[in-house]
């Protein structure tokens, strides 16, 4: 690469990873949040018209914070000349371009697009997983049962053949049905992690950017769908705990699986806004038929700006056509050099 | 039959949890990495669509024939979070495509660089590089 255009990327990824945060929007927020460090900004008590706590606004999860805690790191927090470090490194690794002629090469430049989390608003904390129980930040092992269905997922899936063979094979994500950003759990999708939240009476609406689905959670007691009512995103149903929003969501389709959990997967979600820039999200995923025990993460969402843009998902339009095209093309060129080996 | 299906649909998001979350799709699947191409031409749309955008451009053969390629790049929701639009880089402008052709052997390929006339590389943020936008060296 061009050393003076790589020299201004560098410099322009440090500016946005230091400075956007700090933007308008975010102003006087400390650079690392954690449940200590918002403990000492203002707290907040606002309220929407019918008494909700306020939690209204455009957020984003984007983070570069992992959900099981790294091999080798045995802490729970990360000391802040720490994460500077370990961010200024994934930053580095996301602005270099691979190596030309290689697997990983064949794709845009993501920092050519500010694709990359460094160029935008991302939350900084010094936790060293998002999953703070069990105390080790890691999910449990599976159960037995839990194991025999990955293993069954997996023969399943080499059974089916090539994502290439046909588009059902592809991954739900792919084909533009639903992505890790919707949940629940609502998960950082690399870029785009960003949503939009707003109350009216009786309801609180969550809009994920990407891909565009979103939440009307109903916060009057009623009960959840009946258990034959199976949803991508399953069936969501809230209540106030003091200022806490807690969500539970169950009804899962199961073609969609968080960590290979079952269809009877239940997600508890708890938000808590701690101050104007901060919300304190934290999920517990209940599966007795995948883990002998709950467990739970926090993921603070941080304030960002607005809008949302619409993200209808287009992949039909050119890619998924390109791939299998290319596959059967490539299928087409093999017969061919095996048939010309044949004749020889 | 159903529960089936269900189990098979659910094992292949095994295989995307099992990349990175950006990769989105496996573009290796779809462009090929034994077919490198540098090309040039002009920009006659940019279609900013999602999850991916595509570049529209008139690429001019030696013998003066002119033809369309289509060039795959970012998804646009965070430009246009920065201001930049379908028009921002302006039609016309001149681009070389660093990239790898689709397998399937049509004009379409993704561009792993795009280089303006200048030999600079587009930038599609904030920082000037992006002819037009605040920051950007006068226009000629």
């Amino acid at each position: 690469m061009n050393h003076r255009f790589r020299t201004s990327i560098r410099l322009l990824t440090i500016v946005f990873a230091v400075v956007l945060p700090m933007t308008a929007a975010l102003a006087g927020q400390a650079p690392f949040s954690s449940a200590k460090a918002s403990a000492t900004a203002k707290k907040w008590t606002a309220k929407t018209s019918d008494g909700q706590p306020d939690l209204q606004g455009y957020w984003t999860n984007s983070t570069y914070t992992p959900l099981q805690r790294p091999n080798g790191v045995t802490k729970e927090f990360y000391n802040p000349e720490e994460v500077v470090q370990i961010e200024k490194q994934a930053a580095g690794r996301e602005e270099a371009q691979t190596e030309p002629g290689t697997i990983a090469d064949v794709h845009y430049d993501f920092t050519q697009f500010s694709l990359d989390r460094s160029q935008s608003a991302h939350l900084t904390q010094l936790r060293t997983s998002m999953i703070v129980d069990p105390p080790d930040g890691r999910i449990p092992p599976a159960t037995p049962e839990g194991l025999k269905r990955q293993a069954d997922r997996a023969a399943e899936r080499k059974r089916m053949g090539a994502t290439t063979d046909a588009v059902e094979n592809m991954p739900v994500g792919t084909r533009c049905i639903v992505m890790a950003g919707s949940g629940p759990p609502m998960m950082p999708t690399g870029y785009n992690g960003n949503y939009q939240i707003v109350q009216a009476p009786g309801y609180v609406m969550i809009l994920t950017e990407m891909i565009h689905d979103v939440r009307i959670i109903p916060l009057d007691g009623r009960p959840q769908l009946p258990p034959n009512v199976r949803q991508w995103i399953g069936s969501s149903r809230g209540r106030w705990e003091g200022d806490t929003l807690v969500v539970e969501t169950s009804n899962f389709n199961g073609k969609n699986p968080f960590q290979n959990a079952s269809e009877a997967m239940r997600v508890i979600e708890r938000f808590t806004r701690l101050d104007v820039d901060t919300i304190d999200y934290r999920f517990t995923i209940e599966d007795e038929k995948t883990w002998a025990r709950p467990w739970t993460a926090s993921l603070p969402l941080r304030k960002t700006v607005g809008p949302i843009f619409e993200h209808a998902c287009s992949e039909g339009n050119y890619s998924v056509r390109n791939t299998l095209a290319g596959a059967r093309a490539e299928e087409k060129r093999a017969a061919e050099a095996a048939a010309k080996k044949g004749l020889k | 039959m159903q529960t089936k299906l269900a189990i098979v649909a659910t094992g292949f998001v095994l295989l995307l949890v099992a990349v990175p979350v950006w990769a989105h799709h496996a573009f290796s699947a779809e462009f090929d990495v034994n077919k490198p191409l540098t090309i040039k031409g002009t920009l006659t749309k940019w279609e900013m669509i999602n999850p991916h955008s595509w570049f529209h451009i008139n690429v001019k053969e030696p013998d003066g024939k002119v033809t369309e390629w289509m060039i795959e790049g970012g998804s646009p929701n965070t430009l246009i979070r920065l201001g930049v639009t379908k028009y921002t880089v302006k039609i016309g402008t001149e681009l070389t495509i660093e990239g790898y052709q689709a397998k399937e052997g049509t004009n379409k390929a993704v561009g792993r660089n795009f280089i303006l006339a200048d030999g600079s590389r587009l930038f599609l943020s904030l920082n000037g590089s992006v002819p037009g936008t605040p920051g950007a060296p006068p226009e000629k």
